[in-house]
Protein backbone atom coordinates (compact mmCIF):
# COMPACT_ATOMS: atom_id res chain seq x y z
CA UNK A 1 0.00 0.00 0.00
CA UNK A 2 3.07 2.87 0.47
CA UNK A 3 4.58 1.54 -1.97
CA UNK A 4 1.65 1.82 -4.40
CA UNK A 5 1.36 5.47 -3.32
CA UNK A 6 4.93 6.45 -3.89
CA UNK A 7 5.06 4.96 -7.35
CA UNK A 8 1.31 5.98 -8.57
CA UNK A 9 1.68 9.73 -9.49
CA UNK A 10 -2.14 10.63 -8.89
CA UNK A 11 -1.96 9.70 -5.36
CA UNK A 12 0.98 11.57 -4.55
CA UNK A 13 -0.22 14.50 -6.16
CA UNK A 14 -3.79 13.61 -4.03
CA UNK A 15 -1.07 13.91 -0.70
CA UNK A 16 -0.51 17.47 -1.54
CA UNK A 17 -2.99 19.10 -1.44
CA UNK A 18 -3.34 20.68 1.96
CA UNK A 19 -6.25 19.19 4.08
CA UNK A 20 -7.46 22.30 5.33
CA UNK A 21 -8.86 22.79 2.29
CA UNK A 22 -11.61 20.70 3.06
CA UNK A 23 -13.98 19.77 5.46
CA UNK A 24 -13.65 15.98 5.47
CA UNK A 25 -10.41 13.90 4.95
CA UNK A 26 -11.45 10.54 2.97
CA UNK A 27 -11.15 7.08 4.33
CA UNK A 28 -7.75 7.02 2.08
CA UNK A 29 -5.81 9.98 3.65
CA UNK A 30 -7.09 8.76 6.77
CA UNK A 31 -5.74 5.75 7.24
CA UNK A 32 -2.61 6.98 5.33
CA UNK A 33 -2.28 9.21 8.26
CA UNK A 34 -2.55 6.69 11.03
CA UNK A 35 -1.99 3.24 9.70
CA UNK A 36 2.23 3.41 9.60
CA UNK A 37 1.79 3.92 13.36
CA UNK A 38 -0.32 1.00 14.00
CA UNK A 39 2.27 -1.16 14.92
CA UNK A 40 3.52 1.01 17.58
CA UNK A 41 0.09 1.63 19.00
CA UNK A 42 -0.42 -2.50 19.23
CA UNK A 43 3.29 -2.81 21.35
CA UNK A 44 2.04 -0.45 23.43
CA UNK A 45 -1.43 -1.84 24.21
CA UNK A 46 0.15 -5.71 24.21
CA UNK A 47 2.67 -4.37 27.23
CA UNK A 48 0.13 -2.48 29.04
CA UNK A 49 -2.69 -5.27 28.72
CA UNK A 50 -0.67 -8.42 28.31
CA UNK A 51 -3.34 -10.14 26.64
CA UNK A 52 -2.83 -10.02 22.57
CA UNK A 53 -6.43 -10.38 22.06
CA UNK A 54 -7.43 -7.25 24.04
CA UNK A 55 -4.56 -5.11 22.81
CA UNK A 56 -6.16 -5.84 19.41
CA UNK A 57 -9.04 -5.00 20.57
CA UNK A 58 -7.70 -1.61 21.87
CA UNK A 59 -5.95 -0.71 18.38
CA UNK A 60 -9.37 -1.29 17.10
CA UNK A 61 -11.28 0.87 19.38
CA UNK A 62 -8.62 3.61 18.92
CA UNK A 63 -8.89 3.85 15.72
CA UNK A 64 -12.07 4.37 15.80
CA UNK A 65 -12.13 7.00 17.85
CA UNK A 66 -9.66 8.24 15.93
CA UNK A 67 -11.96 8.31 13.15
CA UNK A 68 -14.67 9.82 14.46
CA UNK A 69 -12.35 12.66 15.53
CA UNK A 70 -10.72 13.30 11.98
CA UNK A 71 -11.64 16.46 11.48
CA UNK A 72 -9.68 17.26 14.46
CA UNK A 73 -6.60 15.16 13.70
CA UNK A 74 -5.51 17.17 10.87
CA UNK A 75 -4.85 20.71 13.21
CA UNK A 76 -2.70 17.80 15.32
CA UNK A 77 1.34 18.74 14.90
CA UNK A 78 2.23 15.07 15.20
CA UNK A 79 -1.16 12.43 15.24
CA UNK A 80 1.47 9.56 16.06
CA UNK A 81 1.62 11.19 19.56
CA UNK A 82 -1.62 11.66 19.86
CA UNK A 83 -2.29 8.62 19.05
CA UNK A 84 0.03 7.10 21.48
CA UNK A 85 -1.54 9.31 24.46
CA UNK A 86 -4.65 7.95 23.09
CA UNK A 87 -3.91 4.49 23.04
CA UNK A 88 -2.01 4.47 26.47
CA UNK A 89 -5.51 6.01 28.58
CA UNK A 90 -7.51 3.86 26.39
CA UNK A 91 -5.68 0.88 27.73
CA UNK A 92 -4.94 2.25 31.45
CA UNK A 93 -8.75 2.34 31.66
CA UNK A 94 -9.49 -0.83 30.60
CA UNK A 95 -7.17 -2.08 33.41
CA UNK A 96 -8.99 0.23 35.96
CA UNK A 97 -12.20 -0.77 34.46
CA UNK A 98 -11.35 -4.51 34.80
CA UNK A 99 -9.77 -4.51 38.30
CA UNK A 100 -13.06 -2.72 39.39
CA UNK A 101 -15.17 -5.28 37.84
CA UNK A 102 -15.18 -8.68 39.75
CA UNK A 103 -12.47 -10.06 37.98
CA UNK A 104 -10.42 -10.37 41.80
CA UNK A 105 -10.28 -14.18 41.68
CA UNK A 106 -9.80 -14.72 37.95
CA UNK A 107 -6.74 -11.85 38.05
CA UNK A 108 -5.35 -14.05 41.00
CA UNK A 109 -5.45 -17.31 39.27
CA UNK A 110 -3.99 -15.84 35.91
CA UNK A 111 -0.93 -15.09 38.16
CA UNK A 112 -0.76 -18.09 39.19
CA UNK A 113 -0.66 -19.55 36.19
CA UNK A 114 2.11 -17.28 35.33
CA UNK A 115 4.26 -17.79 37.44
CA UNK A 116 4.20 -21.91 35.82
CA UNK A 117 4.50 -20.18 32.16
CA UNK A 118 7.47 -18.25 33.98
CA UNK A 119 8.86 -21.39 34.87
CA UNK A 120 8.35 -23.38 31.74
CA UNK A 121 9.53 -20.89 29.55
CA UNK A 122 12.74 -20.53 31.75
CA UNK A 123 14.90 -21.28 28.62
CA UNK A 124 13.35 -18.60 26.81
CA UNK A 125 15.46 -15.86 27.62
CA UNK A 126 13.67 -12.85 25.59
CA UNK A 127 10.20 -13.89 26.90
CA UNK A 128 11.40 -13.75 30.77
CA UNK A 129 12.40 -10.43 30.45
CA UNK A 130 8.71 -10.06 28.56
CA UNK A 131 7.79 -11.46 32.04
CA UNK A 132 9.72 -8.72 33.88
CA UNK A 133 8.66 -6.17 32.06
CA UNK A 134 5.03 -7.08 32.94
CA UNK A 135 5.64 -7.15 36.77
CA UNK A 136 7.19 -2.78 36.47
CA UNK A 137 4.97 -0.13 37.41
CA UNK A 138 2.31 0.86 34.25
CA UNK A 139 4.03 4.39 34.37
CA UNK A 140 7.39 2.69 33.84
CA UNK A 141 6.65 -0.11 31.95
CA UNK A 142 5.43 2.64 29.83
CA UNK A 143 8.62 4.60 29.53
CA UNK A 144 10.43 1.94 28.69
CA UNK A 145 8.66 0.41 25.86
CA UNK A 146 8.02 3.90 24.33
CA UNK A 147 12.24 4.32 25.07
CA UNK A 148 13.67 1.22 24.28
CA UNK A 149 11.35 -0.38 22.28
CA UNK A 150 9.80 2.25 20.05
CA UNK A 151 13.02 4.85 20.48
CA UNK A 152 11.16 7.88 20.68
CA UNK A 153 12.93 11.21 21.68
CA UNK A 154 12.26 12.69 25.37
CA UNK A 155 10.71 15.37 24.61
CA UNK A 156 8.52 13.40 23.09
CA UNK A 157 7.63 10.97 25.43
CA UNK A 158 6.82 13.36 27.73
CA UNK A 159 4.84 15.23 25.56
CA UNK A 160 2.83 11.66 25.23
CA UNK A 161 2.51 11.20 28.68
CA UNK A 162 1.91 14.61 29.54
CA UNK A 163 4.82 14.73 32.30
CA UNK A 164 8.69 16.30 32.74
CA UNK A 165 11.80 14.86 30.71
CA UNK A 166 13.16 14.76 34.02
CA UNK A 167 10.45 12.42 34.78
CA UNK A 168 10.68 10.46 32.49
CA UNK A 169 14.29 9.90 32.84
CA UNK A 170 13.96 8.89 36.28
CA UNK A 171 10.82 6.27 35.49
CA UNK A 172 13.11 5.05 32.71
CA UNK A 173 16.48 4.42 35.05
CA UNK A 174 14.47 2.82 37.56
CA UNK A 175 12.48 0.56 34.79
CA UNK A 176 15.87 -0.54 33.22
CA UNK A 177 17.79 -1.14 36.76
CA UNK A 178 14.68 -3.12 37.56
CA UNK A 179 14.97 -5.11 34.61
CA UNK A 180 19.01 -6.23 35.11
CA UNK A 181 18.48 -6.68 38.97
CA UNK A 182 16.04 -8.89 37.66
CA UNK A 183 17.47 -10.48 34.87
CA UNK A 184 20.95 -10.87 37.69
CA UNK A 185 18.47 -12.48 40.34
CA UNK A 186 17.30 -14.81 37.89
CA UNK A 187 20.10 -15.83 36.53
CA UNK A 188 21.62 -16.25 40.23
CA UNK A 189 18.75 -18.74 40.84
CA UNK A 190 19.34 -20.28 37.71
CA UNK A 191 23.15 -21.63 38.53
CA UNK A 192 22.52 -22.39 42.22
CA UNK B 1 34.42 0.94 19.99
CA UNK B 2 36.63 0.53 22.55
CA UNK B 3 35.06 -1.35 25.91
CA UNK B 4 35.88 1.57 28.12
CA UNK B 5 33.56 3.54 26.28
CA UNK B 6 30.68 1.28 26.01
CA UNK B 7 30.89 0.42 29.72
CA UNK B 8 30.78 3.95 30.28
CA UNK B 9 27.61 3.99 27.88
CA UNK B 10 26.29 1.05 29.93
CA UNK B 11 26.37 2.93 33.16
CA UNK B 12 24.63 6.50 31.63
CA UNK B 13 22.06 4.06 30.32
CA UNK B 14 21.00 2.48 33.84
CA UNK B 15 20.99 6.20 34.71
CA UNK B 16 18.50 7.53 31.90
CA UNK B 17 21.08 9.54 30.64
CA UNK B 18 22.03 8.32 27.44
CA UNK B 19 20.94 9.88 23.78
CA UNK B 20 19.00 7.91 20.89
CA UNK B 21 21.90 8.02 19.05
CA UNK B 22 24.19 6.67 22.01
CA UNK B 23 21.48 3.63 22.82
CA UNK B 24 21.96 2.95 19.19
CA UNK B 25 25.24 2.68 19.71
CA UNK B 26 24.88 -0.09 22.42
CA UNK B 27 22.11 -1.90 20.78
CA UNK B 28 24.61 -2.16 17.80
CA UNK B 29 27.89 -3.60 20.29
CA UNK B 30 25.06 -5.99 22.17
CA UNK B 31 24.40 -7.51 18.78
CA UNK B 32 27.22 -7.99 17.38
CA UNK B 33 29.13 -11.18 18.33
CA UNK B 34 32.35 -9.66 19.91
CA UNK B 35 30.25 -8.61 23.29
CA UNK B 36 33.30 -8.82 26.51
CA UNK B 37 32.72 -12.10 28.50
CA UNK B 38 31.57 -9.86 31.72
CA UNK B 39 28.67 -7.47 29.66
CA UNK B 40 27.05 -10.80 28.29
CA UNK B 41 24.35 -10.25 31.34
CA UNK B 42 22.94 -7.32 29.02
CA UNK B 43 23.05 -8.62 25.78
CA UNK B 44 19.70 -10.91 26.32
CA UNK B 45 18.08 -7.22 27.42
CA UNK B 46 18.45 -5.51 24.34
CA UNK B 47 18.04 -8.56 22.30
CA UNK B 48 14.82 -8.55 23.88
CA UNK B 49 13.90 -4.97 23.08
CA UNK B 50 15.01 -5.70 19.44
CA UNK B 51 12.56 -9.01 19.68
CA UNK B 52 9.90 -6.49 20.78
CA UNK B 53 10.24 -4.06 17.95
CA UNK B 54 9.05 -7.01 15.69
CA UNK B 55 5.99 -7.85 17.18
CA UNK B 56 2.97 -6.21 14.83
CA UNK B 57 -0.95 -5.74 14.01
CA UNK B 58 -2.35 -8.13 11.68
CA UNK B 59 -5.94 -7.72 12.49
CA UNK B 60 -7.42 -5.24 9.90
CA UNK B 61 -9.05 -2.06 11.39
CA UNK B 62 -13.01 -2.17 10.78
CA UNK B 63 -14.05 2.00 10.18
CA UNK B 64 -17.93 2.47 9.71
CA UNK B 65 -18.69 2.74 5.80
CA UNK B 66 -17.20 6.33 4.52
CA UNK B 67 -20.86 7.43 2.53
CA UNK B 68 -22.39 7.63 6.02
CA UNK B 69 -21.04 10.83 6.94
CA UNK B 70 -19.94 12.14 3.53
CA UNK B 71 -23.08 11.31 1.40
CA UNK B 72 -25.52 12.55 3.81
CA UNK B 73 -23.86 15.87 3.73
CA UNK B 74 -24.38 15.99 -0.22
CA UNK B 75 -27.49 14.09 -0.01
CA UNK B 76 -28.62 17.48 2.27
CA UNK B 77 -27.32 19.77 0.10
CA UNK B 78 -28.94 18.81 -3.27
CA UNK B 79 -31.90 18.32 -1.22
CA UNK B 80 -31.73 21.94 0.15
CA UNK B 81 -31.20 23.13 -3.89
CA UNK B 82 -33.65 21.34 -4.94
CA UNK B 83 -36.38 23.02 -2.86
CA UNK B 84 -34.78 26.01 -3.47
CA UNK B 85 -34.86 25.86 -7.13
CA UNK B 86 -38.89 24.68 -6.76
CA UNK B 87 -39.61 27.95 -4.71
CA UNK B 88 -38.10 30.20 -6.95
CA UNK B 89 -39.81 28.27 -9.98
CA UNK B 90 -43.08 28.20 -8.55
CA UNK B 91 -43.19 32.08 -7.55
CA UNK B 92 -41.57 32.66 -11.48
CA UNK B 93 -43.32 30.09 -13.25
CA UNK B 94 -46.32 31.97 -16.46
CA UNK B 95 -49.38 30.96 -15.03
CA UNK B 96 -50.44 28.06 -17.51
CA UNK B 97 -54.13 28.30 -19.62
CA UNK B 98 -56.25 25.88 -20.78
CA UNK B 99 -57.73 26.75 -24.24
CA UNK B 100 -61.13 28.25 -23.53
CA UNK B 101 -59.34 30.59 -21.33
CA UNK B 102 -56.86 31.51 -23.93
CA UNK B 103 -59.63 31.92 -26.30
CA UNK B 104 -61.09 34.42 -23.54
CA UNK B 105 -58.21 36.16 -22.87
CA UNK B 106 -58.47 36.51 -26.77
CA UNK B 107 -61.96 37.55 -27.10
CA UNK B 108 -61.17 40.25 -24.31
CA UNK B 109 -58.90 41.69 -25.83
CA UNK B 110 -60.32 41.80 -29.66
CA UNK B 111 -63.24 43.39 -27.64
CA UNK B 112 -60.75 45.90 -25.70
CA UNK B 113 -59.08 46.73 -29.64
CA UNK B 114 -62.62 47.29 -30.60
CA UNK B 115 -64.24 49.44 -27.82
CA UNK B 116 -60.48 51.36 -28.19
CA UNK B 117 -61.50 52.17 -31.88
CA UNK B 118 -65.08 53.34 -31.11
CA UNK B 119 -63.88 55.41 -28.41
CA UNK B 120 -61.59 56.43 -30.68
CA UNK B 121 -64.16 57.51 -33.36
CA UNK B 122 -66.48 58.37 -30.87
CA UNK B 123 -63.96 61.14 -29.68
CA UNK B 124 -63.18 62.20 -32.92
CA UNK B 125 -66.85 62.54 -33.65
CA UNK B 126 -66.66 64.92 -30.30
CA UNK B 127 -64.56 67.08 -31.36
CA UNK B 128 -66.59 67.61 -34.48
CA UNK B 129 -68.84 68.73 -32.39
CA UNK B 130 -67.01 71.66 -30.83
CA UNK B 131 -67.96 73.33 -34.37
CA UNK B 132 -71.33 73.79 -32.68
CA UNK B 133 -70.07 75.57 -30.14
CA UNK B 134 -68.66 78.00 -32.29
CA UNK B 135 -72.03 78.43 -34.35
CA UNK B 136 -73.40 78.60 -31.19
CA UNK B 137 -71.20 81.77 -30.15
CA UNK B 138 -71.74 83.45 -33.46
CA UNK B 139 -75.31 82.53 -33.27
CA UNK B 140 -75.51 84.90 -29.95
CA UNK B 141 -73.11 87.55 -30.97
CA UNK B 142 -76.03 88.25 -33.75
CA UNK B 143 -79.05 87.37 -32.41
CA UNK B 144 -78.19 88.93 -28.95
Amino acid sequence: MIEGSLTDPSLTIKKRVPLCWRIYMTQGEFLDTVLPFKDKLYRLARRILVSTDEAEDAVQEVYLKLWKNKRSIKNYKNPEAFAVTMTKNYCLDRLKSKQAGNLKIVHSNYAHSQNVAREIEANDGVALVFKIMETLPEQQKIVLQLRDVEQFEFAEIAKMLDNNETAIRVALSRARKTVREQLIQYNNYGIS
Amino acid sequence: MELAKIEQLLEAYFEGNTTLQEEATLRSYFSSAEVAPHLQQYQLMFASFAKAQTESFTRDIVLPKEHKTTSRLWIGIAASLLVAVGVFGFFNQEPSLTAEEKEAIAAFEKTREAFKMMSQNFNEGAEELAYIQNFKETKNKILK
